[in-house]
């Protein structure tokens, strides 16, 4: 694997790729990793592992937060768009019943606020994961084609001027079983 | 299978895994249907599916160059075939969302195995009914201004106070949070498919479908969440779904249809015939795609269970309907329920319902019968007989019978009602039998996940739940 070409201004991003023998190993391996000072560290398994938001330090989930505003956000955009059409663009008087009926509203606002809810998670977490992206340094690795089978993988971002071998030396410290150092493929 | 195992204690439960198992022999058994060859049977099963298929074709063709005056709905039978097929698939689908949202919630395990496959079943039940609302307004392509909010050169709204344009939502939600429910969740086995996968042209294609997924814990993280809080809108979606449809029934004036109780026992007999029609798919595909290890005599136990709790929630919205229309004092109601429906020429699909729904599922309060695969298969068929029987009771016999005997008028099918329901049938079942030839039928990564709690568990050496 090269490391790109010189004069193309490309700088390849640097992975190491780490295989752990076990769920609990890698959670271990995890937290041992990054109180080492690495702070690009990422986990890929199978399914998800209990555990992991804490040994990878991650903060409260973002996705709550986004549903319950897509939620709202569809209610409002349902109630509006009924009141615009009911009260203000073609009001129909039927037997004096009152134009704006907010018992039969709520059928369709309540759909609505479900059905925009249902898209922020959905569209909210494809977005928060930048997915899709086809190409990721870490799939260079050959054998990190069983992450999403039945092994459990380390992999670590170098930044630019580290050292590798220390950084590798550091993986198998933390308990990892192979390691790997994989190079971005410029395209 | 109806001879006891010996070797299994009464009194420990069944397992939801069969055998000793890893990660790796799960992913492989698991995803072995995809990648084996279609056999013969796939073959001949998707001729006939494909064949019922094309006369949906023929069908809609000829509706929509002859109009709907084809079908055999006239007055006063205005709603026929197309409501009961509409109203039959969408409850088919209520069973998916069951398992796959409120089950989850409940934290009930079982769900694991058959969650992927009863999600599927839900998206195809709902295209299918979708089909007859699109179909009965005659120009399926002005469709969209007529069901639709959308501004069109007529200033015309659609009347927001009627179910039927509350139906439209509903459905229409209902069909777009399932599918990006079941797609959510089937991401992480598309990878597991890409990375599995022996051809190049094979890794690609599903590559394509697993959009880059390389199970990041950050992408867990929020993943899960995701899928949680789907399901958690998912369960009063599901719950609003059927009662929207029934309310296109209860808030009418007709005998027979006007009732409150319709709400809660359109739900529980939607689940009721969602759940047989995943009892009758399952069987056969866990025998020839096997599945066995996964789908094991516990999930088909519990099934049977659910379908007997719900059929007798449909008994006594049965009960109910009948008590109110003699307790009301109302006539016309009084009729409808005993001397019409009991009484009247579609007397024998009346029977023949209170015979599929109330007294088949009685079998399984034996534990041989729900053990026994073919009472099961067979008890399921006939319980989505019952359902559609019901619909047709419902709809079919409150109309041709109403205040004014001057207007009666019995109702006769014509081929084209029954070409079209043939050919949803086929719709499905094409649908379906691809789905298990090019995804993997089961949940793959929840079945890993699932594996591995059940394995610490018995590590740490806890109390077994049933």
């Amino acid at each position: 694997m090269s490391g790109g070409h010189e004069d193309s201004g490309f700088v390849a991003r640097r992975f190491v790729v780490a295989e752990f023998p076990s769920p609990e190993a890698l959670l271990t391996g995890t937290r041992r990793v990054r109180e080492g000072g690495y702070k690009d560290v990422d986990t890929h398994t199978p399914y998800p592992i209990h555990g992991l938001e804490s040994a990878l330090g991650l903060g409260r989930p973002k996705i709550p937060t986004i549903i319950l505003f897509g939620a709202i956000a569809g209610a409002c955009i349902a109630y509006a768009m009924i009141y615009f059409c009911n009260v203000i663009d073609f009001p129909i008087n039927i037997g004096n019943r009152p134009i704006n009926a907010p018992p039969a509203n709520i059928p369709i606002t309540f759909e609505l606020a479900i059905l925009l809810g249902g898209g922020s998670s959905f569209f909210g977490f494809f977005t928060l994961a930048g997915l899709p992206r086809p190409y990721h340094p870490v799939f260079e690795s050959e054998e990190f084609r069983r992450a999403s089978i039945d092994a459990f993988f380390l992999s670590v971002e170098l930044p630019v001027g580290a050292d590798a071998d220390k950084a590798l030396a550091d993986v198998r410290a933390a308990g990892a079983m192979g390691t790997e150092l994989v190079y971005e493929s410029e395209r | 299978m109806a001879a006891p195992n010996l070797s299994h204690d009464p009194l420990e439960p069944l397992p939801l895994i069969e055998g000793v198992q890893t990660d790796k022999t799960i992913n492989d058994s698991l995803l072995d249907h995809v990648w084996r060859g279609a056999g013969k049977g796939w073959w001949m099963l998707f001729g006939c599916a494909v064949s019922a298929l094309g006369l949906l074709g023929i069908s809609i063709c000829w509706t929509v160059y002859k109009g709907i005056g084809v079908w055999g709905n006239n007055i006063p039978v205005g709603w026929a075939f197309g409501i009961i097929n509409f109203v039959w698939w969408i409850g088919i689908g209520h069973a998916g969302t069951l398992i796959s949202a409120i089950l989850l919630l409940f934290q009930q395990k079982w769900r694991t195995s058959i969650n992927r496959f009863a999600e599927a079943m839900t998206l195809f039940a709902v295209i299918c009914a979708l089909l007859f609302p699109l179909l009965h307004t005659g120009r399926p392509w002005f469709a969209a201004y007529w069901l639709m909010p959308y501004p069109s050169v007529q200033r015309i709204w659609p009347q927001f106070k009627s179910p039927l344009t509350w139906d439209v939502f509903a459905v229409s939600t209902y069909f777009t949070i399932s599918l990006l429910f079941w797609f959510l969740g089937l991401v992480p086995d598309l990878a597991a498919l890409r990375d599995s996968s022996k051809s190049k042209v094979k890794r690609m294609i599903y590559g394509i479908f697993a959009l880059g997924w390389r199970g990041s814990g950050r992408h867990w993280a929020e993943y899960k969440w995701s899928y949680i809080l789907l399901a958690g809108l998912s369960t009063p979606l599901v719950l609003s779904v059927h009662t929207i449809v029934s309310f296109d029934f209860a808030v009418s004036v007709i005998p027979g249809w006007h009732t409150t109780i319709f709400p809660p026992y359109f739900v529980a007999g939607a689940v009721f015939s969602g759940f047989a029609m995943v009892m009758t798919w399952m069987l056969p595909a866990r025998e020839f795609l096997g599945l066995k290890h996964v789908v094991t005599m516990k999930h088909l136990e519990n099934m049977a269970k659910v379908m007997l709790v719900t059929g007798m929630m449909v008994t006594y919205g049965y009960m109910m309907e009948h008590f109110i229309a003699w307790y009301s004092g109302s006539e016309y109601e009084f009729s409808e329920f005993f001397r019409t429906r009991m009484h009247g020429p579609m007397a024998p699909i009346y029977w023949l319902m209170m015979f599929c729904n109330c007294v088949v599922p009685q079998l399984f309060w034996s534990k041989r019968a729900r053990t026994n695969i073919l009472v099961l298969w067979f008890a399921s068929i006939l319980i989505n007989v019952g359902m559609w029987c019901e619909r047709f009771t419902i709809i079919l016999t409150s109309l041709h019978r109403d205040f004014l005997p001057s207007s009666w008028k019995n109702y006769g099918p014509t081929w084209v009602d029954f070409s079209l329901f043939i050919g949803t049938v086929g719709l499905f079942s094409t649908l379906f039998l691809l789905f298990l030839k090019f995804v993997p039928a089961v949940a793959l990564t929840e079945i890993k996940e699932l594996r591995h709690e059940l394995a610490e568990h018995d590590a740490v050496g806890g109390e077994t739940h049933a």
